[in-house]
């Protein structure tokens, strides 16, 4: 299947991303409803988005009491606004931290890949974000680790 | 012949167990269900209560499932004793049940506050769907609910019952709210948030007695003025459903001792859920974690081995969040050991909280607390999580940590924990889709 697949060191920390996703998931401008963030790294010297990995386990498919989630055409997983009852119970079963909840709406919503043509690979103008047919893997750890070294320099 | 499973239980665990061996079973076996009540998730009873949720939505698996799924139910059937000798099952009503293998799975149930009155007319515990039912009938708006017990279960339906416009007061015995979730700390925090909030809580009082009064019922306690109310909700813990393994010979501690396959003492027995004492993962210790979490992967490697397979459980993990009047309370692996070296973070404005407790390098425990709204705090909530789960070396992490709790995110990502977490799967390949449980043909 394709994945997001992030090329950190390519991030400029414009956030395009995050109002394209907010827009395409919700229909309107609002980037706390995004389900990409942008993290910044080193004191906002240095940027990286950050969203599901589509893992294989998924965590928070396998947690809803409710089966509320399911796995969507392009394989990713995705909420069934129906079905979710709002328990949050697959906000602490994704080890990534990347399942969200909706207060206005009372339920959980993720990335669910755009259904195969992802608004935030599109909207980005530097290409730090596509959509390839990959494995999924850690793609900002090593980046994060060396951006990061700086902060650490003096915490023993 | 056909191999012939039999499940006991059609909760989160049974169910699991179920649809985990239709997937993994390389020939098509004969699987019973014995259940005293239909497949229901407990959990989503809050919002059957708050009625944001029909009756039917509760519902894991409907008989026309079952059938699709090829099982042979009995349900409204409770199991009564197991020969392990014979491998037959003995149900309540006589009926005999023969198995290759079986799992136990019959959950827990509600204690009461052993008073007097306890059983009387308007005093539910909620724990099952007919608890639910008889709340759902008797709880008006304007209504004075009193709820007896300030531990997670209560917690979970408190929304509910003020979505419904009810007034609620907590008693509570101990000194102090949610003793078995949260530390001093942040149980100070939601006592004044529920508070604020109006929510009357009364804790260190001891009841010992329900009475009617024109109508109504009195609540009566060993110390301090009574309490006049509508409806009382006794949430007041549960004991594990051991009682009917008694002689068998399975062998039993807090819950049937399980290995890491969740088999019991008994070779062809298995346990999953709240009735099984299995691995610990943090402590590697062994506990009865009763948690839907812990159902659902215990239920998962039980029906991955009795399909053939050989999955082994790395154990669970104690995972709990409720929200409050919009706040975020969660918790994680052993938050509660006394031992452990911790850190905190307070922004007592937000309210926000933090515990973060090590061994080590290893983050092996966490208590957070915030604003629902407060995107940061779901993010942190699942990476707390993560960093538990993994057991990834922090390293110079855990001192930044230790200055900075609320800065989870370039710690989760720089130690890449990522990387650590993408290959762990329960079973050994990618999850299923909920609906894709193959069907007989
Ligand atoms: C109101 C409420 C809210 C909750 N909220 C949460 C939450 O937010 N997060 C969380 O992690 N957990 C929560 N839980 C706990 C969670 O529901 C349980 O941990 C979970 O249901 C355990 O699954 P189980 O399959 O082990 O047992 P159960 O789901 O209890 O299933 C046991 C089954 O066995 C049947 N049975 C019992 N005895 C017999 C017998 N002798 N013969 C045949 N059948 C029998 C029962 O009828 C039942 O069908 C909540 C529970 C309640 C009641
Ligand atoms: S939200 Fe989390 S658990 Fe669910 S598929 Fe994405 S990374 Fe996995
Ligand atoms: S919040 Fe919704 S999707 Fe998440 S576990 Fe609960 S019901 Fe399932």
């Amino acid at each position: 299947m394709s994945v997001l697949k992030i090329y950190p060191e390519k991030c400029t920390g414009c956030l395009r991303c995050e109002l394209a996703c907010s827009y395409m998931q919700t229909g309107e401008f609002q980037p706390a409803k995004s389900v990409i963030r942008v993290s910044p790294f080193e004191g906002h010297t240095s940027y990286a988005p950050y969203t599901c990995t589509q893992c294989a386990e998924g965590w928070c498919m396998t947690a809803c009491p409710v089966g509320a989630i399911t796995i969507g055409a392009v394989g990713a997983k995705d909420v069934l606004d129906d079905t979710c009852v709002g328990c949050k119970l697959c906000t602490i079963a994704c080890p990534y931290g990347t399942m969200f909840y909706d207060p206005d709406t009372r339920k959980a919503f993720k990335c669910n890949l755009c259904g195969g043509a992802p608004a935030c690979a599109e909207a980005c103008p530097t290409a730090a974000i596509t959509y390839e047919d990959v494995a999924t893997a850690d793609w900002l750890g090593d980046f994060a680790r060396e951006r990061t070294a700086r902060v650490l320099v003096g915490v023993s | 012949m056909a191999t012939r499973h039999l499940i006991i239980g059609g909760g989160t665990a049974g169910i699991n167990a179920i649809r985990t061996l239709r997937e993994e079973e390389s020939e098509r076996s004969e699987i019973t269900l014995v259940s005293a009540e239909k497949p229901y998730s407990r959990m989503v009873l809050p919002y059957y209560l708050d009625r944001s949720i029909a009756e039917s939505h509760v519902y894991t698996a409907t008989a026309r499932v079952l059938a699709d799924w090829g099982v042979k139910a009995h349900l409204g059937r409770r199991a009564a004793a197991l020969d392990v000798k014979g491998n037959v099952c003995t149900l309540e009503d006589g009926t005999k049940v023969e198995y290759d293998d079986c799992l136990i799975a019959t959950g827990s149930s509600p204690v009461k506050a052993p008073v007097p009155g306890a059983d009387g007319r308007a005093v539910h515990s909620f724990w099952t769907l007919d608890e639910a039912q008889a709340v759902v009938a008797e709880l008006t708006p304007g209504s004075h609910v009193v709820m007896v017990g300030a531990g997670f279960i209560a917690f979970t339906i408190l929304n509910s019952i003020l979505a419904l416009g009810a007034k609620l007061t907590i008693v509570e015995v101990a000194p102090r709210i949610l003793p078995r979730m949260i530390d001093d700390t942040g149980a100070r925090l939601v006592e004044a948030w529920l508070k604020k909030h109006g929510v009357a809580i009364r804790t260190g009082v001891k009841l010992t007695k329900i009475a009617d009064v024109k109508g109504r019922k009195q609540l009566k306690f060993a110390s301090g003025a009574d309490i006049v109310c509508d409806l009382v909700i006794m949430a007041t813990g549960i004991t594990t459903n051991l009682d009917w393994l008694k002689g068998s010979g399975v062998r039993v501690n807090h819950g049937v001792v399980v290995d890491d396959r969740q088999r019991s003492s008994v070779p062809n027995v298995y346990a999953a859920g709240d009735i099984a004492e299995g691995r610990d993962r943090v402590t590697g210790e062994p506990a009865v974690h009763a948690i839907e979490p812990t159902a659902q992967e215990h239920g998962r490697v039980a029906g991955a081995n009795m399909a053939g397979k050989d999955v082994r459980y790395r154990g669970s993990l104690l995972i709990n969040i409720v929200e409050v009047c919009h706040l975020d309370v969660a918790s994680f692996g052993a938050w509660d050991d006394a031992t452990a070296e911790t850190a905190t973070g307070l922004k007592a404005d937000r309210p926000a909280y933090r515990k973060l407790l090590w061994r080590g390098d290893r983050l092996t425990g966490a208590i957070i607390l915030g604003p629902s709204q407060d995107i940061w705090t779901t993010n942190d909530v699942g990476m707390l999580k993560g960093l538990v789960q993994s057991g990834v070396s922090l390293a110079r992490w855990k001192a930044h940590l230790k200055k900075n709790p609320f800065d989870v995110k370039n710690a989760f990502i720089a130690s890449k924990t990522t990387h650590t977490l993408l290959p762990e799967t329960i079973l050994g390949r990618p999850s299923k889709a909920p609906g894709d449980t193959p069907v007989a043909v």
